[in-house]
């Protein structure tokens, strides 16, 4: 037999031709009228049920409402964070208003009980009360050089004194205020008159004030007021209707603990010194005498330290520290007080803006490195079928 | 179905949805949604073109025709899901289904562990009988020298002579050149031919 020529070739492959059965070509041809649905493959179980499942022939037309969803979740989300964001306790103000406080009402060092014995007198006491057997208690303390801390004392302490365990329930509490008043400038020395009036029909103090005549924006006045805690809501509602409210801030601070102690520390110091009176009368000796007097004047001195202190934390439990401003022109900042209005929508919407931009970056944040782990899976996979599918040839 | 008609249609389907329509423009409609799109009638077209050159493809490639079969159905399965993909910049309907197809069989391929070897039914010479001896023995030959090539040439000649494809398109399938494609084709021939000869 000759070899095929080109042509003879040809034709010979063209004739060798593979063609599909009639019965595979009519079942093709169904399976393409019917736009080739899905079916299950035998040998391939892992994608049986996928296989079987109806899919849309255009995901986004799922995917877009699903992403809709998605941002409309976000969004409400974000919405309630900014909701609690805005509403800040109470605790919250008062450590905005006066941060220190606390620290500075602390009483000072615990005495030395014991560093007196021995020691040499040297003079006599001016401070002490008029009777040395007198016991000091918080009630007491509380009313000297104040006019009624007895009764303003919000929860006041106890004069027994017990243990800071069992009056828990009876609280020394610190109160305080802030509010800023919105006036026009002409309104401002009377706005300031009837703060001096409401002050004093509430037996309040004015620590300090400040005027300021000028245009809008300067003009204004500052306060720093006392006024006693049981009449704090009276005042604040008396002084809020003065003129338009811009910001107003209360707040209030636990100060029971500190209280407690330095009575009890008081009380140890009033025992002591009666200890040391008993000594005094049994004294024969001038030396025995004067080491006992000695003693008995350190002491009082540091009893007087400790009631200074006592009567200033009663004091700032008797009296709300609280200031007041009067602004005028544009307020600065969008606040609470007044009606909801467009800054303050703006304000809002700025903060849902800020939100859902942090949520967003904290959502990539966790899900670019999982579709960045994808996407290097992917096309590793990818790169391996293309290597596979040459190999396979090859 | 050009895109302005389909895009007219659309709308009065939204007409349709919203209340807007006749009766008589909701019966036209109703017989639009029906109509097939462009992609649609254009896949269709490829299809009919191109399902006896796919399956000859396959099969020369596969040498199994039920795997053929398999995998021609396959491959115009996921031809037909991506047809809204197809972009025709980048090449030939042809070219870009027998890629699909060709990576369908390869895939096979992989997934059987084994390369285009004949494992089922060789050539159907039923039919070459009645032609003489002559032409039986030398196609004999040619489908027995077809075997001892490398997968790589059998695949060469079965996209040229069995589906029928230009070199260019080829190429396409295959991401090379066109000349490249012309040159491997021209020494997978000189292949056969000197097979052939070895047969003869």
């Amino acid at each position: 037999m000759e070899p095929p020529r080109d042509d003879q070739l040809i034709a010979d492959l063209q004739a060798l031709r593979p063609t599909p059965r009639p019965q595979f070509a009519a079942e093709l041809d169904e399976r393409a009228a019917a736009g080739f649905p899905r079916r299950w493959r035998k040998g391939v179980p892992a994608f049986s049920f996928a296989m079987r499942m109806k899919w849309p022939e255009r995901p986004l037309r799922l995917l877009v409402p699903a992403g809709g969803v998605a941002v409309i979740a976000i969004l409400l989300v974000s919405s309630l964070i900014v909701a609690n964001q805005g509403n800040p306790g109470p605790h919250d103000n008062l450590a905005l208003l006066e941060p220190s406080r606390e620290q500075s009402a602390m009483p000072p060092a615990a005495p030395d009980k014991a560093g007196g014995a021995g020691r040499t007198a040297t003079g006599g006491e001016a401070t002490e009360p008029q009777s040395e057997s007198e016991v000091p208690t918080v009630a007491s303390e509380a009313s000297i050089g104040t006019s009624n801390a007895g009764a303003a004392v919000s929860g006041t302490v106890a004069p027994e004194l017990e243990p800071f365990t069992e009056k828990v329930h009876r609280r020394a509490v610190e109160h305080s205020a802030e509010v800023v008043l919105a006036a026009d400038p002409g309104d401002v020395g009377e706005d300031s008159s009837t703060i001096f009036e409401v002050v004093h029909a509430h037996d309040g103090i004015v620590m300090s004030s400040s005027t300021r005549e000028g245009k809008p924006g300067q003009a204004g006045a500052r306060f720093e007021l006392l006024i006693p805690s049981d009449k704090l809501s009276d005042a604040l509602a008396a002084l809020s209707a003065i003129d338009e409210v811009r910001t107003r801030h209360e707040a209030t601070t636990d100060i029971t603990a500190p209280t407690i102690s330095t009575a009890e520390l008081l009380r140890d110091s009033q025992a002591r010194i009666d200890s040391l009176l008993t000594q005094l009368e049994g004294a024969e000796t001038e030396g025995e005498r004067e080491a006992v007097e000695a003693e008995l004047r350190q002491e009082r001195r540091h009893r007087a330290r400790l009631r200074g202190s006592l009567q200033h934390l009663e004091h700032r439990a008797s009296f709300s520290r609280v200031l007041l401003r009067i602004e005028t022109g544009v307020a600065h900042e969008s606040s609470g007080g007044g009606a909801w209005g467009i800054d303050d929508a703006l304000g809002d919407a700025g903060n849902v803006l800020t939100v859902a931009a942090a949520v967003t970056l904290v959502a990539l944040a966790v899900l670019g490195p999982i579709a960045l782990i994808a996407l290097l899976a992917w096309l590793t996979h990818r790169a391996w079928v293309r290597r596979e599918r040459r190999r396979v040839l090859s | 179905m050009a895109p302005e008609v389909q895009q007219a249609l659309d709308t009065r389907v939204m007409d349709l949805d919203s209340g807007r329509s006749t009766g008589m423009e909701q019966t036209l409609v109703a017989e639009a949604k029906e109509a097939p799109r462009e992609t649609d009638l254009a896949f269709d077209r490829l299809y009919r073109s191109s399902r006896d050159d796919v399956y000859a493809y396959v099969a020369g490639l596969l040498r199994d025709p039920t795997a053929a079969e398999e995998v021609t159905a396959a491959a115009f399965e996921r031809a037909y899901r991506k047809r809204n993909r197809f972009d025709p910049q980048r090449g030939e309907p042809r070219a870009w289904l027998f890629g699909i197809a060709r990576n369908a069989a390869l895939d096979e391929l992989r997934r059987r562990g084994r390369q285009a070897e004949m494992s089922a039914e060789p050539t159907d010479l039923s039919s070459l009988r009645a032609e003489g001896a002559e032409h039986d023995e030398r196609r004999l030959a040619v489908s027995a020298a077809l075997e001892r090539l490398q997968p790589v040439e059998r695949e060469l000649i079965a996209l040229k002579f069995f589906a029928g494809l230009e070199n260019r398109e080829i190429a396409r399938v295959l991401g090379i050149s066109e000349s490249n494609a012309g040159t491997k084709l021209h020494r997978a021939m000189t292949k056969l031919r000197e097979a052939c000869d070895g047969t003869a």
